[in-house]
Formats: structure tokens, C-alpha cells, sequence
């Protein structure tokens, strides 16, 4: 049996003081109000202007160096290596074996989480783009010239990436749970999936080249970027700079596909918070349908699991096509493709925050395994102990239901409003009218309302 | 006896009723500025 935590794991039930519903009466109430004073008091873009301040050269220079470069590039491949060894070797029970938590808890929320702050910390230590490098740099050194490399089609833009999310989850949430597993798949498979993937991006790498697919087509460095995006340091020709918060993302969706990667990343974290709450009747039925029909039960279960999730994804890209639609019905609109391109970036909050939500709790427990226990003994055997911490337990009890509770509310408040200040700070762009741009943020705003309130739903039947 | 065993399984709506306010407010909104942009 597997214990590692739930997504949304709790000590014990919420004892809140007033019904979890008016917790969206509320978050809505401060939309409203955060609307209006917006309308009052911004009527000049902000954000469009990075305002870059430089690190000093010396510094920046150090950072930027090559044997940081190789030593970070070093890092990371060498982990991959242990998450993968550990799969392929260590013990089955996923929450003893160092590479199911590192993969999908430490990499995968905490690149996220330390990204919205600091910036794009994954590309330093993406072992898939220090490998490239590294060919591409002995390529050059044995043969005298850069490598050719197919040029990338623009009309594929991130989309290689936006799909490339929705497979991973659906391997861990769809695939992985089919087989029995509460959280994930089992090393073993995650492990192979790890090298398939690895396969694959160095083959892309080769085709179009090591930055050209990391900037567009490789999945964890386009998705964990979109994330850093909102942090406060950024590069520029090998110098690191310091830059105002959320302003980089304002240029982030140029790029075909950026829109639908956004999208899939708050529908696949609503999907996975949804299956064991909102939408396990519905599941229970479908599954309970395709079984009365002679469809075999695990395959009934992806099934199902995997039509859910691509509802998911429709009912967000539908949202978000209806605040679209209702901006074009203010004079002196921009076309709607122009429209749902430069209002994509105002997602990238609200997808940090249901990360934050959803998950804030599964990493704050599983980390404490991971720092102790499965660091000592990574491939779970029970055979040594590196650290002396391999006998170590997780304290559940260092987070109540209710504190919970508060950073999921105030996590979904906080993001909706930063997207209600981007989506506002973009509208004065296209309609420097401020009347007419706070007009366009109507259909925003019940967009944004809508997610709080969908994501506060989505915790509370998950969290009952 | 009230009926309330199975309250719970619409208590959706609850979360759905502010979305609702905002839209039918944008609408009542957006109307009443088209008809001002129509008199003027």
C-alpha cells in the first residue's frame, strides 16, 4: 500500500468558522473590489516595461561563467541519473524510492513555486539542455563547425510543450492511478519514462537545436519558465538582471500555443484536484458504463479518466474563449486572435496559484521525506542510512486543515487578483481609453471569478 | 421531515451564485452603456 499523501493532505477535518461557500462569497467580493480600484487608479500600462536593473559585471559574470554553467549542467544530470537508477533499482513502494518524490514533488512543484520568485532557476540545471550543450560543444571541437540544425516552425510554437504537459500528467494522474497507485505511477515506470523522455529531447535537440527546443518544445523548460516569468531575475546575453515582478510574463504568450500550454497547466492541476472530489460521481458512472458495456476495468478507468480530463481542459479553454469574446464587444477592440494571444499571460498567475492550492501541502510533507529519509536511503531498500536520517518520519501534524485551508484561499485570491492586474495593465494597452479598457475587463473579471470560485469549489469537496 | 439528506450534493450552487451576479451585473451593465453609446 502506498502512504504517501494526498494532494490536498490533511491532518484532520477543517473546523472553520464559517461555511467553506462564503469563502467564495468573499474572494469574489475582493475581485470586485480589486476590479474597481484598478478602474479607479491604474490608467497608464506598468508592466510592459521590464524596468531592468543589472547585477553588477563582476558578479554577473561569475554566474554566467562556463565552470558554473558545467557545474550546474553536472547537478542536474547527475540527479537525473539517481532518479532514474533509483526507479529502475530501488524498492517498488513509491513513497520509500527517491525517484518518484523527486520527480514529481521536488522538480515538479518546486520548480514552479521557487520560479514564480526567483526567476528561471530549472534552466541552469536542465540536464537535457547540459547534455546538448555539451554535444554541440564537442561537435564543434571535432569537426570545426556548429552543427546544422533544421529550422523550427514558427506555426509549431510551444504547443510541442503544451501537449508534452498534458501527456506527463496524464501519465502520473491517469496511467499511474490505473494501476492502483494513490499518487503517481511506480518507479519503475517512471524511471523508463524518464529515459523515453530523454531520448526524445536529445533527438529534438539534434533536430532544431539545444535552445531552440528548450525555448519552445521541451517541457519542463517551457513550463517551468512560464512560471519564472513572474519572478524577479531574468538573463540577457549572459548578464543577469533584477526586473519590476510580473512584468517579463507580459511578453511570454507571443509565441503559438503559449495560450493552450497555460490552459492545459490549470486544467490539469483542476483535473487531478477534481477526480477524488467533484468529479468522482460522474467518473464512478462513466466507469460503471464502459464496464456494463465488456470494457475491460483498467482500461475503463483511463478511459474515463481520460475523457474527464480532456472535459477539464475544454471547460477552461471555454472560459477563457467567452472573457475573450466578451472583450470584443467594446469598441476599438483588436481581433480575437490578437485578443486571446495578449490576454494569455493573465492566466500564468491563476495556474501558480491552483499549483499552490492544490499542492502547497503534498510538498511541504513529502519534502520532509525527502530531506530525511528517502535522502538516506534513496532506493528504499532499508539498507543504508547516508544520512543517519533513513529512520526519520514526516510531521504530519506541523500543518493543521484550517492553516491549509487559508494558504489555498489566500493562494487563489492573490493569483486571480495579480491576473486581474495584468489582464487591466494589457487592456490600457489596446484601449488606451482607460473607459474603454475597464469596460473590455468585464468579461475578465467574471472570468476570473469564475476560477476562484471553480478552485475553491474543487477544495472543498476534496477537502470535506 | 425535510428532504436534506442529500443537501449536500448541490452545494454547488452556492459556489456558482457569485458568478452569476457578476455576469448578469456585466450584462445589465453592457446593455445600459450600449443604449447610452446609441442615444448619444
Amino acid at each position: 500500500m502506498i502512504s504517501l499523501p494526498v494532494a490536498h493532505a490533511l491532518a484532520s477535518r477543517q473546523d472553520l468558522p464559517i461555511p467553506a461557500w462564503l469563502f467564495a462569497w468573499a474572494a469574489s467580493i475582493v475581485l470586485i473590489a480589486s476590479f474597481f480600484a484598478l478602474s479607479a487608479a491604474w490608467r497608464k500600462p506598468q508592466f510592459e516595461d521590464e524596468r531592468e536593473r543589472p547585477f553588477g559585471e563582476r558578479l554577473s559574470a561569475t554566474l554566467t561563467s562556463l565552470p558554473v554553467q558545467a557545474l550546474c549542467g553536472a547537478i542536474g544530470v547527475f540527479l537525473l541519473g539517481v532518479a532514474i537508477y533509483a526507479g529502475l533499482r530501488g524498492t517498488e513502494a513509491p513513497d520509500r524510492n527517491f525517484a518518484l518524490t523527486f520527480l514529481f514533488v521536488t522538480c515538479w512543484l518546486g520548480f514552479p513555486f521557487f520560479s514564480a520568485i526567483f526567476g528561471d532557476i530549472f534552466r541552469p540545471f536542465n540536464p537535457w539542455r547540459a547534455v546538448g550543450r555539451a554535444a554541440g560543444g564537442a561537435f564543434r571541437a571535432i569537426a570545426g563547425e556548429r552543427a546544422a540544425h533544421l529550422d523550427y516552425p514558427e506555426w509549431l510554437g510551444r504547443w510541442p510543450a503544451a501537449i508534452g504537459l498534458l501527456a506527463t500528467v496524464w501519465l502520473e494522474v491517469v496511467y499511474g492511478a490505473s494501476g492502483g497507485v494513490a499518487v503517481g505511477l511506480a518507479p519503475h515506470a517512471a524511471a523508463v519514462a524518464a529515459l523515453f523522455y530523454s531520448g526524445y529531447t536529445l533527438a529534438m535537440m539534434a533536430v532544431f537545436g539545444t535552445e531552440e527546443w528548450c525555448e519552445r518544445g521541451e517541457i519542463f523548460s517551457v513550463y517551468f519558465g512560464m512560471f519564472g516569468r513572474l519572478g524577479i531575475f531574468g538573463s540577457r546575453d549572459g548578464r543577469l538582471y533584477r526586473r519590476r515582478p510580473f512584468s517579463a510574463v507580459t511578453s511570454w504568450a507571443t509565441i503559438p500555443g503559449s495560450a493552450a500550454l497555460v490552459i492545459a497547466s490549470i486544467a490539469s492541476t483542476s483535473f487531478d484536484g477534481a477526480q477524488e472530489g467533484a468529479f468522482k460521481a460522474g467518473i464512478e458512472n462513466t466507469f460503471e458504463w464502459l464496464i456494463e458495456r465488456g470494457v475491460e476495468p483498467t482500461a475503463s478507468l483511463r478511459l474515463t479518466d481520460t475523457i474527464f480530463m480532456a472535459l477539464t481542459f475544454a471547460g477552461v479553454a471555454l472560459v477563457y474563449t467567452l472573457g475573450v469574446r466578451g472583450m470584443r464587444t467594446v469598441p476599438g477592440a483588436p481581433s480575437f486572435k490578437k485578443l486571446r494571444t495578449g490576454f494569455a499571460h493573465t492566466l500564468v498567475p491563476i495556474a501558480l496559484a491552483y499549483l499552490v492550492a492544490h499542492y502547497f501541502s503534498l510538498f511541504f510533507f513529502q519534502e520532509q521525506a525527502q530531506f530525511t529519509y528517502i535522502l538516506s536511503d534513496p532506493l528504499g531498500t532499508g539498507h543504508t542510512d547516508l544520512f543517519g536520517t533513513a529512520n526519520n518520519i514526516v510531521d504530519y501534524k506541523i500543518l493543521t486543515a484550517n492553516m491549509i485551508w487559508y494558504v489555498q484561499v489566500a493562494a487563489l485570491v492573490v493569483g486571480h487578483v495579480i491576473g486581474l492586474m495584468l489582464a487591466h495593465d494589457r487592456a490600457l494597452v489596446y484601449w488606451p481609453d482607460y473607459k474603454k479598457a475597464t469596460a473590455s475587463q468585464y468579461w475578465m473579471l467574471a472570468v476570473m471569478v469564475a476560477f476562484t470560485c471553480f478552485g475553491l469549489y474543487l477544495l472543498s469537496v476534496a477537502n470535506g | 421531515m425535510l428532504p436534506v439528506a442529500h443537501v449536500g450534493h448541490y452545494l454547488w450552487v452556492l459556489y456558482l451564485l457569485p458568478v452569476a451576479i457578476v455576469v448578469a451585473g456585466i450584462v445589465k451593465t453592457t446593455r445600459a452603456q450600449r443604449r447610452e453609446g446609441e442615444e448619444d
